[in-house]
């Protein structure tokens, strides 16, 4: 089955960095969202089943975007990816229902190491 | 060069280097000793080796230090101590026992974080550099600032003392320069009054022996033919000669009387000025005021009412021409204290006849019942440029200038005020020349040494 | 996507948050759009392993701020300084870096409870003067050495540091740089804040690099890119 992507990131850079870190085998479409207001506009359109989300945005942050989901059921798996890996904003993050956290600069060996955790990918 | 010969010549370096170099590791352990930190430590590599830092220099700032090679450990970044702030972490002696001039080393401090090839950090290594001279150097350059910045300071107080002298100087200058133009005025005019006074007599004399002549020909009148009696009784009420004959007494009276007021306003202007005869001389205070009072009477004529408490005391050897500056200063004040009206009392004394021996101090006073000095100006008022006047009417010179001639008679001048209620000045002058006035008068450092409040301070706000 | 930051950015000043109206506008004439948001991701990531530095060596929450860059005049510098920091009365230090990035760091500090954070030091009891200002260079080194160091670590660059010097404590933050001073005509500035929730100390640190740098610097910028 194909598995719907959301990478949200205000930096486009960031954004590119996650995709590259992407496992090359896994059967999936990626979207993006450069801001929180974009990430729930494609999660109510039902299409998201795992974000990679920013902490930090502009509009609507990523702590932001997690209370928001969490109101609206939670329906896909969340994956923070932040800079700020300070413990406080690591268990804040999962306090609020995400499944994992990875830190800025993302590699492909840890984001292959929480998608096997989660059993996302197997 | 091979790497063996490489290695031995790094260690030669860290050996030898005239820079403190020490290792520690995680534990604090001591790895590596140098033979600077042997030399200067009194403790070699062998006795330091596996060694705790701290138990072995117990005088070091465990908690801080622990701290600070904690975080480079956990950061792998350079970490440094200056001298500046903290003079030294190891208390070794300086390079200078003969020259000396700081208690220890003065230490400047790098923390190298040094890791494996896993990029953790292994070690910490410690180099410690020789801050002596600098801080000795520094230690003179503060000093010399110091000092620089006190001439600095003395010289800017100097140039203010000597603008203050400069603005005195000119203020009496220029009094002294309106009193010798005045004098000059006063002779110039003196003449042509002179031949005035003169003339008029003569005028009168004249004009006595033409009405004589004139009543001669009228006891005469009936003699005349009538038509030719008839015209010079007409003629003569025409030009109404009967009140010419009376009102020229009246006029030739009235000149004189002008003139004499001219020559006594001249007179007091020499008086005053005393460009005949200048220096030390044996002067009558009251004279002094009255011949004062006279310059300055227009400006104070329509304000104040002028009361005279004279006791009629002995001469004092003064210079006049200064003295009456500050008379006339005094009075100037007052009349300017009164606003729209008022009264000026001038007190002279002491009254010798109550006074036992002879009579070693005279005193003059100016009070007024105008508006008074706060107690806060009273400090004041002797200053240079200090005025209560509005802009343009004081140079706020006046009182300082009178300050200063007052002690170089070695007299004083005191204030006595009371906001609303008036002010009374006095100045006290001895009867006889004193060598303290000399002395003052002669050298101006020595009048420029005490401050007029200092003195204030001394004799008290009452002064005698 | 709007330039709308946390607080009001002077003009020609963008939070590194909205990359592509910054890049529009004030993309510095020497770095292109790409390497700019480059910049601006790396400066993220540098200032939140700082951050996570900070916070395990003082044992400390360190709240962060979004990274601002921007190409400024050496004249406008103390402007922005004094726009980043506000009106309080600030300590200062300053600490140069060297090697394939060169340029100085200059750390901003305002009150709060040094006493507290002296003591997290291992300084006991009320800092006196000497101890105020080795307090704050070892901040100054502190935040420099993770904020450019966690830069030049993700450029793969080699940066080295001098030992920091105190501009002042207890400055007017207009006085932190004297623009007489400055032998720049134009500087790229990233500027960053740190805020140590527990007593209320917060750190501006803006680092400055010569326009002539940004040659070696766009050079960097482009390898990271090239790798992506």
């Amino acid at each position: 089955m194909t598995v719907s992507v959301l990478v949200v990131d205000d930096s486009p850079i960031a954004r590119k960095m996650l995709r590259k870190a992407l496992p090359v085998d896994w059967d999936i479409t990626v979207q993006e969202a450069c801001n929180g207001e974009e990430a729930m506009t494609h999660y109510r359109a039902g299409k998201v089943d795992v974000m990679f989300l920013d902490l930090t945005m502009p509009t609507m942050d990523g702590f932001e975007v997690l209370a928001a989901l969490q109101k609206e059921d939670l329906n896909c798996f969340v994956i923070v990816v932040s800079a700020d890996v300070q413990p406080q904003a690591r268990e804040r993050a999962l306090g609020l229902g995400a499944i994992a956290f990875v830190a800025k600069p993302v590699n492909a060996e840890s984001v292959r190491t929480v998608l096997r955790e989660y059993g996302v990918l197997v | 060069m091979d790497e063996n010969t490489d290695l031995k010549l790094l260690g030669f370096i860290v050996e030898r280097l005239e820079v403190g170099i020490l290792a520690i590791d995680p534990q604090f352990r001591v790895v590596l000793w140098n033979r600077f930190m042997e030399t200067h430590s009194g403790r070699d590599l062998d006795s330091m080796r596996g060694q705790c830092l701290f138990e072995s220099f117990p005088e070091l700032p465990e908690r801080w230090l622990r701290r600070k090679i904690e975080s480079v450990f956990e950061l792998g970044n350079y970490s440094f101590t200056s001298w500046e702030q903290r003079p030294y972490l190891f208390r070794f002696q300086h390079n200078r026992p003969i020259t000396g001039g700081v208690d220890a080393m003065r230490q400047n401090c790098t923390f190298l974080p040094l890791r494996d090839a896993s990029g953790v950090v292994r070690l910490v290594v410690l180099t410690l550099s020789d801050y002596t001279d600098t801080a000795l150097i520094q230690q003179k350059l503060t000093a010399a600032m110091a000092v620089s910045d006190e001439e600095r300071r003395k010289q800017r107080a100097l140039l203010r003392r000597l603008q203050d002298a400069k603005a005195q100087l000119f203020q009496s200058e220029k009094l002294a320069s309106i009193g010798q133009l005045a004098a000059g005025v006063a002779h110039e005019i003196n003449n042509p009054v002179g031949f005035v006074t003169s003339n008029l007599g003569s005028l009168e004399r004249y004009l006595i022996d033409l009405t004589t002549l004139i009543e001669s020909y009228a006891s005469h009148a009936d003699q005349l033919p009538p038509a030719a009696a008839e015209a010079v009784r007409r003629q003569r009420e025409k030009l109404d000669y009967d009140f010419i004959r009376e009102d020229l007494g009246a006029l030739i009276r009235e000149s004189r009387e002008g003139l004499d007021h001219i020559r006594r306003i001249i007179l007091d202007l020499k008086d005053f000025t005393r460009v005949d005869q200048s220096g030390w001389q044996l002067a009558d205070l009251e004279k002094a005021f009255d011949s004062t009072l006279n310059v300055v009477w227009n400006e104070l004529k329509y304000k104040a009412t002028i009361v005279k408490d004279y006791r009629h005391p002995p001469q004092v050897e003064c210079i006049p021409g200064q003295i009456n500056q500050v008379l006339m200063n005094l009075l100037v004040n007052a009349g300017h204290a009164l606003g729209e009206k008022g009264e000026i009392t001038l007190r002279t004394g002491p009254d010798p006849s109550e006074v036992t021996g002879a009579v070693a101090e005279v005193w003059v006073e100016v009070e007024d019942d105008g508006c008074g000095i706060s107690v806060e100006h009273q400090k004041r008022i002797f200053d240079p440029f200090f005025t209560t006047k509005p802009v343009g009417q004081g140079t706020g010179l006046g009182l300082s200038v009178s300050y200063n001639i007052i002690r170089r008679h070695g007299g004083r001048i005191d204030v006595r005020s009371t906001v609303g209620v008036g002010t009374c000045f006095r100045l006290t002058l001895p009867v006889q020349r004193s060598e303290v006035a000399d002395a003052v008068s002669e050298s101006p450092d020595l009048a420029a040494e005490v401050t007029p409040e200092e003195l204030l301070a001394l004799e008290g706000p009452d002064g005698a | 996507m709007s330039t709308a930051g946390a607080s009001p950015a002077p003009a020609g000043f963008a939070a590194a948050g909205s990359a592509a109206p910054a890049s529009a506008t004030t993309a510095p004439a020497n770095l292109s759009e790409d390497q700019t948001a480059a910049l601006q991701e790396i400066a993220n990531i540098g200032m939140g392993q700082a951050g996570d530095s900070i916070a395990r060596i003082w044992k400390q929450f360190v709240a962060l701020s979004v990274p601002r860059i921007a190409l400024v005049e050496s004249g406008r510098i103390p402007t922005l300084i004094h726009h980043f920091v506000g009106d309080a009365r600030v300590s200062a230090a300053r600490q140069a870096f060297h090697g394939a990035m060169r340029g100085e760091v200059l750390v901003v500090i305002g009150r709060g409870n040094r006493d507290q954070l002296g003591e997290l030091m291992g300084y006991d009891g009320q800092l006196d003067l000497g101890e105020e200002q080795e307090m704050l260079l070892d901040i100054a080194n502190v935040l420099g050495g993770a904020c450019i160091g966690g830069i030049a670590r993700q450029l793969g660059a080699d940066v080295g540091f001098s030992a920091p010097s105190l501009i002042g404590t207890d400055l007017d933050s207009h006085a932190v740089v004297r623009p007489e001073e400055l032998c720049v005509s134009t500087a790229l500035c990233v500027e960053v804040c740190f805020t140590i929730e527990s007593n209320q100390l917060s750190a501006h640190l803006i680092a400055l690099m010569p326009r002539e740098e940004l040659v070696n610097l766009a050079q960097l910028l482009d390898r990271f890119l090239c790798n992506l």
